[in-house]
């Protein structure tokens, strides 16, 4: 009776390498592996453009 | 990698793809495994645990013992396991069968207790270890378990299991009042009743014992 | 907050997308307000609290009569309050207040239906104050890592419901077109997450499994928790902050990708090397020893990843306590996996296993990268949603230098104690209580450390408080650092 559970994990195993396979191939069909560098630059934009600095310890505030 | 769904796919196949080994294919592979029968002995191993040492067990886990103490004796030559008389031999899935919580431990602040209960048969000897482990184990780093006692008057004869504690320490902790005893709990009870039933003293097939070749003046 | 109908036109699928322009910066900001500041100050709470578990449990191991007395106290108690209350208590709520900032953020959405994440916060904190309660009170599962009592964990589940039915809608009605790599890490770890926390409740609590197949569930939950909700939400803020800092995109995008699909691949099956030598099957510890070995690849390219982007740029350490934070944790977090591998090897586990090492590498894990990464994003986040200063950078420097000392110190130290304990056991010449008695400078010198990260951790509160109590300047739209930052060298 055990080899009904066998074949059924090794179904499943198969069922999802295979669905993970197709999943990279489609991708790559479809331009979702491509531009690499408009995703680097998403999280910049005219409020904080690249090549300013974001952050910095606070400065002690002279009392004016 | 913009499509949601895409994402969504890959992430559930991975956990997907793990649980399906780890947990799934280990569970259908032994996860009925049952007691071995023995014909010679004419009865099934490992032993149930009687009902005293599985309130024990409650203990052992309200107190998290597993937080110092590892139950699994790793295979000769992994280790010093079998050498320093933790066990004759491997720790085998089967043993565990009948544990409601298996509780392997990770750490060995102190030693293996898979086979406390053939190692230290004496309940005496758990009830002062635990009730202080310097009066057994000078330099142990194990903590006190005091509140699992009572010292309390004796009410016709004392109790057999009266903790008897070396007299210059009775008179240092003001534990030497005439008329008094100091006795387990009955969680204490079933704490050590736990620890003496685990032994592991049994083989099976898959797991014969180990005779180690035991170096001169080895200690445990 | 928005109101129950609103909620119900999220929620409907015919609702259309917005179609509207992102929002300002300062708008998700303000928007994301309730929500962070409540998983803030819970996450902060229960710092404090583990905190002081920690040094209870680390006296009690060198000074075992220290409270010796109470059992609500014992060190088999205390020390599971106190990683209750650091997983579930500080890492968790903290990781929800990022992660939802973050979100918000990436989106370029402003937070909807912050009430949700409120209630949530709410649930989820109760839960787990009932969970340690109930654990010092002895009911604890001794289950690692799942050691709160059952009656805790529906509260958890509530919570991690109305999380997860806001994460959809957010993901859902977000305005960008593309998705940053973080984002796939947090969508990744707020899915990964419940699914681990039910299966494990269910193999090992409801319906336990048989024998050691229960080892086998409670380390493949309790390590996935570690790889795959810590880990993603701590690089998914490394991968944000670092670039964001410096102004500066991340060196090699197409190395994200990589990164993020081999860690889900392989951190999933790693979880096995805690049974090494165990009465499991033994193909199943292979199994899981190779994909510790594999580790290695996401770990690389994610280190390449980070230390790249900060090569030039090492002088901008000075000038951000953001940066400092989480470069320092991304530093961690390449060793603490590289150890982590290693740990695997067979011949390395025979002398790691069972000792302190495995301690110190857990927390070179949890608190050199992981919470020093939260610290960082802290940082960065309330300023802008307070739109206030923080009142003080000697305080940032004291916390800085306090627990990046002191968790060094901590994980070296019990490394170095753990190696020579593990070589000493495996001596069976060596009586045990000997190896005991030799790991105790160590156990001191690791109360020491955790007093220094203690002191980190009060300057972390106070300054924290301080700045919420105080006045947000006059006319004030942004925090100053928006405006008019001050001069920073080149890059």
């Amino acid at each position: 009776m055990e080899w009904i559970f066998y074949t059924l994990a090794f179904l499943i195993a198969t069922a999802i390498s295979g669905t993970a396979v197709y999943a990279l191939y489609w991708s790559s069909q479809h331009g979702q592996l491509r531009d690499f560098e408009r995703g680097a630059t998403s999280i910049f934009d005219d409020q904080e453009p690249v090549g300013r600095m974001t952050d910095h310890f606070p400065v002690p505030r002279r009392k004016s | 990698m913009n499509r949601g769904p895409l994402i969504f796919l890959g992430i559930f196949l991975a956990l997907a793809f793990s649980w399906t080994g780890i947990v799934l294919t280990n569970q259908i592979q032994y996860g009925r495994l049952t007691p071995f029968y023995d014909q010679n002995e004419g009865k099934t191993f490992p032993d149930k645990p009687s009902g005293l040492a599985e309130r024990g067990r409650l203990v052992y886990q309200d107190l998290g013992c597993l937080y110092c103490h590892s139950q699994q004796v790793r295979r000769p030559g992994f280790g010093a396991d079998t050498e320093r008389g933790w066990g004759d031999r491997q720790s085998v899935a089967r043993d565990y069968v009948y544990e409601k919580r298996v509780f392997l431990g990770t750490m060995r602040t102190g030693p293996d207790l898979r086979n406390i209960g053939a190692r230290q048969p004496s309940a005496d000897w758990h009830y002062l270890h635990l009730y202080d482990p310097q009066l057994t184990s000078p330099g142990s780093i194990m903590a006190p378990f005091r509140f699992l006692f009572e010292y309390h008057r004796v009410v016709g004869e004392r109790s057999p299991r009266a903790l008897t504690l070396p007299a210059d320490y009775a008179k240092q902790h003001g534990l030497d009042r005439p008329g008094y005893e100091l006795v387990p709990t009955p969680r204490a009870e079933a704490l050590v009743a736990y620890l003496l039933s685990l032994k592991d003293t049994y083989e099976y097939p898959e797991a014969k014992p180990y005779v180690p070749r035991r170096p001169e003046g080895a200690a445990r | 907050m928005a109101s129950a109908s609103s909620l119900a036109a999220s929620l409907n699928p015919g609702t259309p997308p917005d179609t509207g322009s992102r929002a300002e910066l300062s708008e998700i900001d303000a928007s994301a307000r309730w929500p962070v500041i409540v998983f803030l100050l819970s996450a902060l709470a229960w710092l404090l609290i583990g905190t002081v578990f920690a040094i209870i449990s680390s006296i009690k191991l060198h000074t075992p009569e220290f409270l010796g007395g109470y059992e609500w106290l014992t060190f088999g108690r205390a020390r599971t309050a106190h990683l209750n209350a650091v997983v579930y208590g500080w890492s968790t709520n903290i990781a929800f207040a990022v992660a939802f900032w973050l979100m918000a953020r990436l989106s370029r959405a402003r937070l909807r239906h912050a009430g949700l994440l409120v209630i949530a916060a709410c649930f989820w904190n109760l839960g787990v104050t009932l969970g340690v309660i109930g654990i010092l009170a002895g009911d604890s599962t001794s289950i690692e890592w799942l050691e709160m009592p059952p009656y805790a964990t529906p509260l958890l589940f509530v919570a991690y419901a109305l999380v997860g039915v806001w994460a959809v809608i957010t993901f859902r009605f977000r305005r960008t077109e593309h998705i940053y790599v973080s984002q796939w890490y947090l969508l990744a770890a707020l899915f990964w997450f419940p699914w681990l926390y039910s299966i494990a409740q269910i193999m090992l609590i409801f319906e336990p499994a048989r024998g050691t197949v229960q080892a086998l569930v409670n380390w493949w939950f309790a390590h996935n928790v570690l790889g795959l909700w810590f880990t993603p939400i701590g690089l998914a803020a490394a991968y944000y902050f670092i670039p964001k800092v410096l102004g500066k995109p991340i060196h090699s995008y197409y190395l994200s990708v990589l990164g993020f699909w081999s860690l889900a691949i392989f951190y999933n099956w790693a979880g096995v090397h805690h049974l090494i030598g165990g009465p499991v099957p033994a193909w199943v510890i292979s199994a899981g020893v190779a994909a510790s070995l594999m580790m290695v690849i996401p770990v690389v390219v994610t280190g390449i990843n980070h230390h790249l982007t900060m090569v030039g740029s090492f002088g901008a350490l000075r000038y951000s306590p953001t940066l400092r934070f989480v470069v320092f944790g991304a530093v961690n977090y390449t060793l603490v996996s590289l150890t982590g591998s290693a740990m695997a090897i067979r011949s390395v586990n025979e002398i790691t296993h069972f000792t302190h090492f495995t301690v110190g590498h857990a927390h070179q894990g949890m608190y050199a990268f992981f919470t020093m990464v939260m610290f960082g994003s802290v940082y960065y986040i309330l300023p802008r949603i307070l739109l206030k200063e923080w009142p003080s950078a000697s305080l940032i420097r004291t916390h800085f230098w306090a627990v990046a000392i002191g968790v060094t110190l901590y994980w070296v130290d019990l490394e170095i104690g753990g190696w020579i304990q593990g070589l000493q056991m495996n001596n069976p010449g060596i009586p045990f209580i000997e190896v005991v008695r030799n790991t105790m400078p160590y156990l001191f010198v690791r109360s020491l450390a955790g007093i220094l990260m203690t002191i980190g951790h009060v300057a972390f509160a106070v300054n924290i408080v301080w700045m919420l109590g105080a006045r947000r300047p006059a006319g004030a739209t942004a925090p100053t650092l928006f405006h008019n930052p001050p001069a920073v060298p080149a890059r």
